[in-house]
Parts: structure tokens; C-alpha cells; sequence
């Protein structure tokens, strides 16, 4: 018994392994605009919730500004941006995502601005087991002109019982806990891959040493 | 077969990793900030976690991520080391251009705190 779920175990990781890491070259976005616009550097402005869990956006910024350096660019201090925001009346998501892109980057020096929305973080709970949800849409926006330069959604479920996520169950189940799932590896998960997944996330940026040189890619 | 999973597993996390060594030492910036959010009473915890994220990396010659030395500066002024804080704003600018629109602002901002913190004195 205990072999052949090690067998399947096993066989799933190498599928994974296969498929997971051959990208096809031909499909990726068009990265016209991003290329023109070349950013080095990226304000995550205050998050959108959809998630009736009041503090998502708050936790959630701590998610978001490894991965966006990791890929090379400046990523302006979360907390920071977070409290000024607040003392100079922008702390209301739901009116920052509204309002003009380039007035935004000025008052910072910003040469992007990335809105997130977190459309699901949520658990739905069951007998056996308990199925936590982590959705994101991201825009990264133009500081100069507010033209859309990379668009993204992403979701990500994890369930302990499952066993269908060969890939995130390692890196993860240790963090959850029994009645109180722990979002953030997912959340952490969700950014990673989407900023970084070649012909869908972002180019490589200025701190990157593939900067202007993964056209292949992306 | 368990060796097959486990290098299978060692395969993915080396192969499928876009970005496979840190360009940054981020210390406990992430867990510290989330940690933070939980408890935000505890400032003191979150500003000497950012302190030692930042002297380790220092020490250890690796590179000291973009926004932290602004995210440590900005917890000093509201503790009112305007000094430092003004020291720290310094270092995120010279180390990022990217920053100066905001870090001069931040300084700007220090620096009246600072002179009217002395005035009162």
C-alpha cells in the first residue's frame, strides 16, 4: 500500500518536474508597452480586498516586495508607503485604485505603480479537511502615462487532504496549522509565481542580469 | 523509490526556480512585518528585527534589499530619533537613486520634527 502511494507520489512529482518546468517560447504576453515604458521602479499602492478577512491587505504586504526585487526592480518600502499614505488621506484602496495612475507616481518618483487585488482568502472547512484559497489580480500601471504595462490573476488552493498539489505540499504543510490556516505561504507562493513565470510575469529589471536580454522569455 | 521523490523534489525546487539565488540578504523582513501586522502595538519588535536584518547583512557583506534601510528609518521617526532617521533616509538614497523623490521627503519631514523637537527644549 505504502509503496504504490509512494510509486504515484513519486511519478506525480516527475510529471510535475516535465511539464512544470518546459515553457513553450512562442506563447507569451505582449510586452511592447513594458519594454517602452522600461520601469526600475515599482509602488505597491494600498491592496483591494474582496475577502470578507479584514486583515488580508495588511498582511498581505508583507508578501509582496521580495519577489518584485528579486526580479530587479526598486520596490518602495510597504510599510512606509502604507503609513504616508495614510497621513496624506490615501489610505482607502477601494479610492487609490480609482484614481489618476501618474499624480500617484509623481508624489513618490515612481516609475510604476502595481494595484493588487486579493479576490479570494478564504478556508472552506470540512470533515476531513480544510480547503484555504489565496486568489490575486495584479496591475502594473505606467507612472507617466497610466497605461496598463502587465496584468495578471492567479490562484492558488491548498488542501492537506488533497494531494493533487505535489508541488506546493512540501514547502507548506509544515506552516499550517490545524483550525488556523497560515495564508501567507500561499500568498508568497501566488507572488513568486506570478511575477516570475517566463512569458507571463514581469521582465527581468535594472538589478537583474538578464536586464534587456530575456526577449526570448518574456 | 523515496530517493526518486526526494530527488525528483530536489530537481524541482533547484530546476523550476525562476530565480534561483537571492540577490538580496532579506534577513527576517517578511515574518517581521507580518508578525507586525498581527501585533502592531509592538513596534519596538518590528524596528530592532529590521536593526539586526540590516547589521547582519552588513556584516556578512551581502546586500541589503531595496526598502529596508527606509522601512528602519521610517520607525525611528516615530520614535523620535529624528537623527537617525534623517541617517538612515540618507543611506536608502545612496543606495537606491530610485528612492531620492521620496527619501528627500522623508528627510525634509525629519528634519522639521527634529528642529521643532529642539525649539521645545
Amino acid at each position: 500500500m505504502k509503496s504504490i502511494l509512494q510509486r504515484v507520489l513519486a511519478l506525480a512529482t516527475v510529471a510535475i518536474v516535465v511539464t512544470g518546468c518546459a515553457t513553450p517560447p512562442q506563447a507569451h504576453n505582449d510586452y511592447t508597452a513594458f519594454r517602452q515604458a522600461d520601469p526600475r521602479s515599482v509602488l505597491v499602492v494600498p491592496v483591494v480586498s474582496r475577502s470578507v478577512d479584514v486583515d488580508a491587505p495588511d498582511y498581505f504586504l508583507s508578501t509582496i516586495s521580495q519577489p518584485i526585487a528579486e526580479r530587479g526592480y526598486y520596490v518602495f518600502p510597504v510599510n512606509l508607503i502604507k503609513r504616508v499614505m495614510e497621513d496624506d488621506g490615501l489610505g482607502d484602496a477601494n479610492l487609490v485604485h480609482a484614481s489618476a495612475t501618474p499624480k500617484l507616481a509623481e508624489l513618490f518618483g515612481a516609475d510604476a505603480v502595481l494595484y493588487v487585488v486579493i479576490e479570494r482568502w478564504d478556508s472552506k472547512y470540512a470533515v476531513i479537511s480544510t480547503t484555504t484559497t489565496v486568489e490575486l489580480s495584479y496591475s502594473l500601471r505606467n507612472g507617466k502615462t497610466g497605461d496598463e504595462l502587465w496584468k495578471h490573476s492567479e490562484t492558488m488552493a491548498y488542501d492537506p487532504a488533497g494531494g493533487q498539489n505535489g508541488l506546493l505540499a512540501k514547502a507548506i504543510v509544515a506552516a499550517f496549522e490545524k483550525a488556523k490556516p497560515n495564508y501567507i505561504p500561499l500568498a508568497k507562493s501566488v507572488n513568486g509565481i506570478s511575477v516570475a513565470r517566463a512569458g507571463r510575469g514581469l521582465p527581468a529589471g535594472p538589478y537583474d542580469a538578464k536586464y534587456k536580454t530575456d526577449q526570448q522569455q518574456y | 523509490m523515496k530517493r526518486i521523490a526526494i530527488a525528483a523534489a530536489a530537481l524541482m525546487l533547484t530546476a523550476c526556480a525562476t530565480a534561483p539565488q537571492s540577490k538580496y540578504d532579506w534577513g527576517t523582513y517578511e515574518q517581521s512585518l507580518y508578525q507586525y501586522y498581527k501585533t502592531p502595538a509592538e513596534m519596538n519588535v518590528l524596528a530592532a528585527a529590521l536593526d539586526a536584518s540590516i547589521v547582519n547583512a552588513e556584516k556578512a557583506s551581502r546586500v541589503v534589499p531595496p526598502g529596508l534601510y527606509a522601512e528602519y528609518g521610517y520607525l525611528l521617526l516615530q520614535q523620535g530619533k529624528n537623527r537617525d532617521a534623517i541617517a538612515f533616509f540618507g543611506k536608502e538614497k545612496a543606495k537606491w537613486p530610485e528612492s531620492a523623490t521620496l527619501m528627500n521627503r522623508m528627510i525634509k519631514i525629519a528634519e522639521v520634527k527634529s528642529a521643532g523637537s529642539e525649539v521645545k527644549q
